[in-house]
């Protein structure tokens, strides 16, 4: 498939960039002073991320930022920029429960979990559940229930005011090297269904002017704004501005007229925003 | 106390809640409070029980996982963790110890240990800012042997996909 005419047709492109590693310090363990500082005795220069709370460019290192006993201490998790954006969109609080629905590995789990009074991660796959309890373990939070549980059947008693839904995406070409090669329409489609699958039933658990975030690190329409405006089609939601990195998200992608409130969507083009290409939502329910 | 909710079976062994109520009393006289599903143990959080019970779906775990019954009770880095903040049974180690001991250097020896403390044989292992990096076996004096470090979190993670997102 030719992405280049694509992603032109989307009024972006498909250059490459050379994508910082960033970190997110986990703050119920260390200040972010205090890491700074930990790390900079052993040769790993941060910067902080313009846009994030508490999120770290490493800008210079001479060793591997995995093994430091920092992070095995739990101090921070290498979380790339833009997939640090969703959690915080939610704007929780020790007061909420959260509803995790596509958990693994874990890395907004936690950082939802820093925040929250509860989450409930739902993970059915036990592979990648194993990243996810160790790095629940590792950041030591003790308010995170995991689940075996497919998001698209879960039927709890109660209903929640925050949701997170990083639904499972065809991911993009600055992650994974060949991706063009590997890509096709017909998976974005099918991914698609997967996503309005979850999607609709986690609508159905959102209490009356309770939040949903919808990302995915995908940068097909298909699986971002088309999504979103079936939703805004066959449910009882609305959209919320929102305020962070990138464009607003296309309201008439090859050609299709979306529904007039998608502009308030965000879309992160990587050779603009500097992150992988990514997509957000916040969704409120009437 | 169990935790419960149709999916998941629970049940209390005695011999199991010995077992980990022998090893905290290795490091503490502190109680620490524990729930048990199936065989593992996790830090009692009584907001998540009541949540849990509301869920309908089969629980893995529910807070802090403090370990698990296999032949021996073998404990979690995070219970080791715990531990290290009342526990006096503690080796310290130097700067290339804490290195090679989360690397997973099975023996340590004098140059790798600053200073120990405490009777007991199985001792949680410090680093200079006396956190905790897993425990070992005194072998004697000036060395000693890993029984778990927190490296293994890298080599399970090894073991399963890693993602940045």
């Amino acid at each position: 498939m030719e992405f280049t005419k694509r992603y032109e047709q989307l009024n972006g492109k498909s250059q490459r960039i050379d994508l910082l590693t960033s970190i997110r310090v986990n703050t119920t363990k260390i200040s972010a002073k205090k890491l700074i500082e930990r790390l900079e005795k052993k040769g790993v220069t941060l910067g902080k991320v313009p846009f994030l709370e508490n999120g770290y460019y490493i800008e210079k290192s001479k060793v591997s930022i995995s093994a430091l006993p920092e992070h095995l201490l739990g101090y921070y998790y290498i979380q790339e920029a833009a997939s640090q954006i969703p959690a915080e969109l939610l704007n929780i609080t020790k007061k909420d429960i959260v509803l995790d629905c596509c958990a693994a590995p874990g890395s907004k789990t936690t950082q939802l979990a820093e925040k929250a009074k509860a989450v409930i991660a739902l993970e059915p796959n036990e592979k990648r559940r194993v990243a996810l309890l160790n790095n629940i373990e590792r950041l030591g939070l003790k308010n995170v229930i995991v689940c075996d549980q497919d998001a698209r059947t879960f039927k709890p008693k109660i209903k929640f005011n925050k949701i997170l839904v990083d639904a499972p995406c065809s991911g993009n070409y600055v992650l994974e090297k060949g991706w063009f090669k590997k890509q096709s329409i017909k998976n974005f489609k099918t991914r698609a269904e997967l996503q309005k699958q979850i999607l609709e039933n986690m609508i159905n658990l959102l209490n009356k002017n309770g939040q949903l975030i919808y990302s995915t690190c995908s940068l097909e329409p298909e699986e971002d704004e088309m999504v979103i405006d079936w939703a805004l089609e066959n449910f009882e939601i609305k959209l919320e501005e929102i305020k962070t990195i990138g464009d607003k998200g296309i309201i008439n992608p090859f050609g299709i007229r979306l529904n007039n409130e998608i502009p308030k969507t965000k879309r992160l083009w990587p050779y603009k925003t500097n992150t992988q290409g990514f997509f957000i939502a916040k969704l409120v329910k009437k | 106390m169990a935790l419960q909710n149709k999916y998941s079976r629970v049940f209390h062994s005695k011999i199991g809640e010995k077992m980990i109520n022998n090893f905290i009393a290795k490091f503490t006289k502190e109680k620490i409070p524990f729930i048990k599903v199936k065989i593992k143990y996790f830090l009692e959080n009584k907001e998540l029980e009541e949540i849990s019970k509301q869920l309908n779906c089969k629980i893995i775990s529910a807070s802090l996982f403090l370990g698990e019954e296999e032949e021996t009770f073998k404990p979690s880095l995070a219970l080791l963790e715990i531990l290290s903040k009342t526990s006096k049974e503690k080796v310290f180690l130097t700067d290339i110890g804490e290195i090679d001991f989360i690397y997973g250097r099975k023996k340590l020896s004098k140059r790798h240990i600053k200073s120990m403390q405490g009777k007991n044989r199985r001792k949680l292992v410090q680093n200079e800012y006396d956190e905790n990096l897993g425990y070992c076996k005194v072998v004697d004096e000036i060395n000693i042997k890993n029984i778990l470090d927190c490296g293994d979190f890298l080599r399970r993670e090894k073991k399963s996909k890693t993602c940045i997102n």
